[in-house]
């Protein structure tokens, strides 16, 4: 599949045996051969794949600082890269460029309970800091689906989110300091163990910024202590209009649910026939709302949602009287994605985020898009923060499906954008929705953007192609983008 | 172009930056003056941002508040208030600070000092709870980022970096706030007599547990004369813990914090009314009510607060006495330095302390002279200051908004 990237520098391919053999003076792991880069050809946006001149995977600061500050004299382009699992094609390798793996960034620093912290790697796995604090009761928030697999360092990148987001926030929420280098070699620590910065915000324009602007090499994040209890309720629906009434409900209750999430019948049908997680198979819409705090408190706001749901004709409810009956609500939930692969030998997954109230819009005008492109479409939606998820299903045998599905999924992140949303909640822009960025922005906000990249990186070395269309300009790039509209929305692995 | 232009919106905002642009006039940004903070910005125009004002949309049940940048912050409160909703990071007035008397100042004020009040550690700072803005750039251009959605990472997350910026990147014109239901409820847990290092040590214990604690704060035996609240015994020390939520909830968890500090003898609990006054004159920091004085905050890692206030808050020993309080769950401290050391030495010995420590300092209020002369925030690291330039340069090359106001000649 063609991808507009920004130009190989002829230069730097012709140099590449020279390059590699000066990396090697800086660090012991660079690879190099064809195999050895395979891995490294791609991320969790899988169709598209280009190997490097080389990776290297540093395994101190220095070294990084060494790396990045040799790419900088030479001009060579620099492609960060933590676990991989990103689903937006932010780590994409470029043929003139050397990847930075993060990988051997693996190991926990500090754990300080007294400053409720975690000192980390960037390539520690997000679950693995809570494995290192839950022995004394505490966990860290952010719980992408991804959890087991994608590192904190990624995390920041994506400024990843989860389930549980409306109450404890996303990463930016969470993090409370990085080291992070330069393209020219300069190491910066950020923040720490106390609150707020002192001057500009850096570390929350690092946060989410993809890779662009520097590289992370040490990441402290906010620990908080497990709530006394957790509750979870299942709730039926046979419209996605009462679906969405409840929600805005039982939020403009003034109840923050812990989690709450939305999922279509499609959806509901697959996870049950896959987890066994016993849920009503005779509802069109499913809602699971967790409340946590102390066993009164939840037990009072469990009656309370359970009210505001008979409100809104729900045609069925469950609340959970034990933890294992609430793992067993999420487990199907959280086995959504896999349980699609079986029924469909493809599906692309999105990432929009929608206001709330326009839940139920956004559900109906997907329907009548899935009727009109002739693809069957599964819904899920962590309907606490408006983060929607619709998973487009296809057969990528079948050249004009995939085709079909990618315009099909451009089209639910444009709508979004209509009902005053945007076009990626967690997941990034990567080069996925590259080009759709003018769909938010104006000219001037992009170039803004490109204006501060510039401040951080005035070589645009850094991750070059990502995130902003590859012509600078919103009007250009809008009449390539109509013409090439078969560049976007590809697959995306089963993880 | 010289003294004070008042615009009536963005368009008119944007085209006087635009024409100071062109003609290479700094602006000083301001909207009610309520908050001289800042290095001092010596220059002829004066923006006044106070006709921008207004309430664009409210959704109680989207959680958002869009509002225009000059719009009162009081304003904004009282409209949450009726549908018993509120900013999450719970604002600051330091109108007593500055002037003695309320002055919530503008919301666009406000964000632009990213000032967070007790619940900060709890619930986030400003920063966190701004979800989006539009903006005018300094060559005049309008920008916008962020949306009204909580999820959101299409782009650089601009909001971040124009919250605490201090009008030196943008002129704030329209920004948008998630807002949070008011807690239901709410009770004070004070602990009286604790000497600082004690007072840090229930800091630390309270927080390890799971009772939620969305204050902690704790005013030396010398700094409570001011509290003249019923219940509230101002001779002694006194440590506070707020629990808020539903009633149940609250005094189950005032039950909890009282066995856990049983060894404690000397105790009371605030109820809802007290407990909310209490609160409200710890988040305005109205123990420097209207003081002459130097006032810093300095944010640190807990651990580290107990060894600065021995070092330069409080020490009998060393004969070492000013004003102070510590906010956040031992993570900031507020202290007000006497004019009778006009050299400010002792910055500079706190400066050092931070550097150390992983810490830093910021001004908040100071006489003409230091804020003409003096720094006002500590940055230690050479290459953050660097950055900073370059972020400035990026979003106001020739430098014209507020030049100076945070970093001399940035």
């Amino acid at each position: 599949m063609s991808l507009i990237m920004p130009e190989p520098d002829q230069l730097t391919l012709d140099n590449s045996e020279s390059i590699i053999a000066d990396l090697r003076k800086i660090s012991k792991n660079v690879l190099s051969e064809e195999e050895e880069k395979a891995v490294y050809e791609t991320d969790g946006l899988s169709v598209h794949r280009q190997r490097p001149i080389a990776v290297v995977l540093p395994e101190t600061t220095k070294e990084v600082s060494e790396v990045l500050k040799y790419c900088y004299r030479n001009n060579i382009k620099v492609v960060p890269r933590g676990a991989g699992t990103g689903l937006s094609g932010g780590a994409l390798p470029l043929k003139d460029s050397v990847l930075v793996s993060l990988g051997k960034f693996n190991k926990i620093l500090d754990v300080d309970f007294d400053n409720r912290c975690v000192i980390t790697q960037p390539g520690v796995t997000n679950l693995s800091i809570t494995g290192a604090v839950q022995h004394e009761g505490f966990y860290y928030a952010p719980d992408p689906s991804s959890q087991i697999a994608c590192s904190i360092g990624g995390n920041i990148s994506t400024n990843a989110g989860g389930v549980h987001s409306l109450k404890y926030g996303v990463t930016t929420n969470n993090v409370l300091g990085i080291e992070m280098v330069l393209i020219d070699g300069t190491i910066i620590r950020l923040g720490g163990k106390n609150l707020d910065p002192e001057g500009y915000d850096l570390l929350g324009i690092m946060t989410g910024s993809e890779g662009l602007l520097a590289v992370i090499t040490e990441i402290t994040v906010r620990i908080l202590k497990k709530p006394q209890s957790v509750r979870a309720v299942l709730i039926g629906f046979n419209t996605n209009d009462d679906a969405g009434n409840c929600v805005a409900e039982i939020i403009s209750s003034g109840i923050i649910p812990a989690g709450m999430e939305i999922m279509d019948k499609p959806l509901i049908i697959a996870t049950d026939n896959f987890a066994k997680a016993g849920y009503p198979r005779d509802v069109e819409i499913l809602l699971i709302v967790e409340l946590d705090g102390t066993e009164s408190e939840v037990d009072t706001l469990i009656n309370r949602v359970l009210e505001i749901a008979k409100k809104n004709k729900a045609s069925y409810n469950r609340a959970s009287e034990s933890d294992e009956e609430r793992l067993r609500f999420w487990k199907g939930r959280k086995a959504a994605f896999t349980a699609l692969g079986v029924i469909s030998p493809d599906y692309i997954c999105m990432d929009g985020s929608i206001p709330r109230k326009k839940l139920g819009n956004v559900l109906n005008e997907i329907a009548s898009l899935s009727k009109k492109y002739g693809l069957s479409v599964a819904n899920c939606f962590h309907a606490g923060d408006g983060n929607l998820h619709p998973l487009i299903m296809f057969d990528s045998n079948n050249a004009k499906e995939l085709k079909k599905a990618e315009a099909f999924g451009a089209d639910i992140l444009k709508y979004c954008v209509k009902v005053g949303g945007v076009l990626t909640g967690e997941h990034g822009v990567g080069i996925e929705k590259r080009d759709l960025m003018c769909e938010m922005f104006n000219n001037d906000d992009i170039q803004q953007q490109l204006s501060l990249k510039k401040a951080f990186d005035e070589k645009s070395l850094l991750n070059p192609g990502k995130v902003f269309p590859v012509l600078h300009r919103c009007a250009e790039e809008g009449r390539v983008h109509i013409h090439k509209g078969k560049t976007r929305h590809p697959d995306l692995p089963r993880f | 172009m010289s003294g004070t232009y008042t615009p009536n919106n963005q368009e008119e905002i944007s085209q006087f930056i635009y024409d100071s642009y062109q003609a290479n006039k700094p602006i000083e940004i301001v909207t009610f003056n309520s908050k001289p903070i800042g290095r001092s910005i010596q220059c002829s125009q004066t923006l006044d941002l106070r006709k921008n004002s207004g309430v664009i949309e409210y959704a109680p049940e989207e959680l958002f508040i869009k509002v225009k940048a000059g719009t009162p912050l009081i304003d904004i409160l009282e409209i949450l208030k009726s549908k018993k909703q509120s900013l999450g990071f719970e604002p600051v007035d330091l109108g007593y600070l500055y002037n003695g008397k309320s002055n919530y100042g503008s919301i666009g004020g406000v964000t632009s000092c990213n000032l967070s009040g007790p619940r900060r550690f709890k619930s986030g700072a400003l920063r966190d709870h701004l979800l989006g803005f539009t903006a005018v750039n300094g060559k005049g251009e309008c920008i916008k980022s962020g949306g009204t959605v909580v999820k959101n990472v299409t782009g650089y997350d601009l909001s971040k970096l124009l919250a605490g910026s201090y009008g030196t990147l943008s002129v704030l014109t329209e920004l948008v706030f998630k807002v949070v239901p008011e807690p239901e409820y709410a009770e004070t847990f004070v602990l009286y007599d604790l000497n600082p290092k004690k007072a840090m040590e229930a800091f630390s214990v309270a927080m390890k547990t799971s009772l939620e604690v969305s204050g902690a704060c704790f005013y030396s035996k010398k700094n409570t004369e001011f509290l003249r609240l019923n219940d509230i015994d101002s001779s002694k020390s006194v440590t506070a813990f707020r629990i808020e939520g539903p009633k149940k909830s609250v005094q189950e968890r005032i039950v909890s914090l009282t066995k856990i500090f049983k060894e404690i003898k000397e105790k009371t609990v605030l109820e809802l009314y007290q407990s909310n006054l209490f609160w409200k004159i710890t988040a305005n920091l109205e123990c420097f009510s209207n003081s002459q004085n130097l006032v810093a905050k300095i944010s640190l890692p807990p651990t580290e607060t107990a060894g600065f206030i021995s070092q330069f808050c409080e020490d009998d020993i060393m004969d070492i006495n000013n004003k102070y309080f510590v906010d956040w769950a031992g993570g900031l401290v507020f202290l007000e330095i006497n004019d009778k050391d006009p050299s400010y030495l002792i910055l500079e010995k706190i400066k050092k302390f931070c550097k150390e420590k992983g810490s830093h300092i910021t001004i908040i209020k100071a006489n003409d002279n230091l804020r003409r002369t003096g720094f006002f925030v500590s940055t230690s690291d050479e290459n953050i200051k660097i950055l900073a330039a370059k972020i400035k340069q990026s979003f106001d090359p020739k430098s014209i908004l507020n030049p100076g106001k945070i970093y001399a000649g940035i």
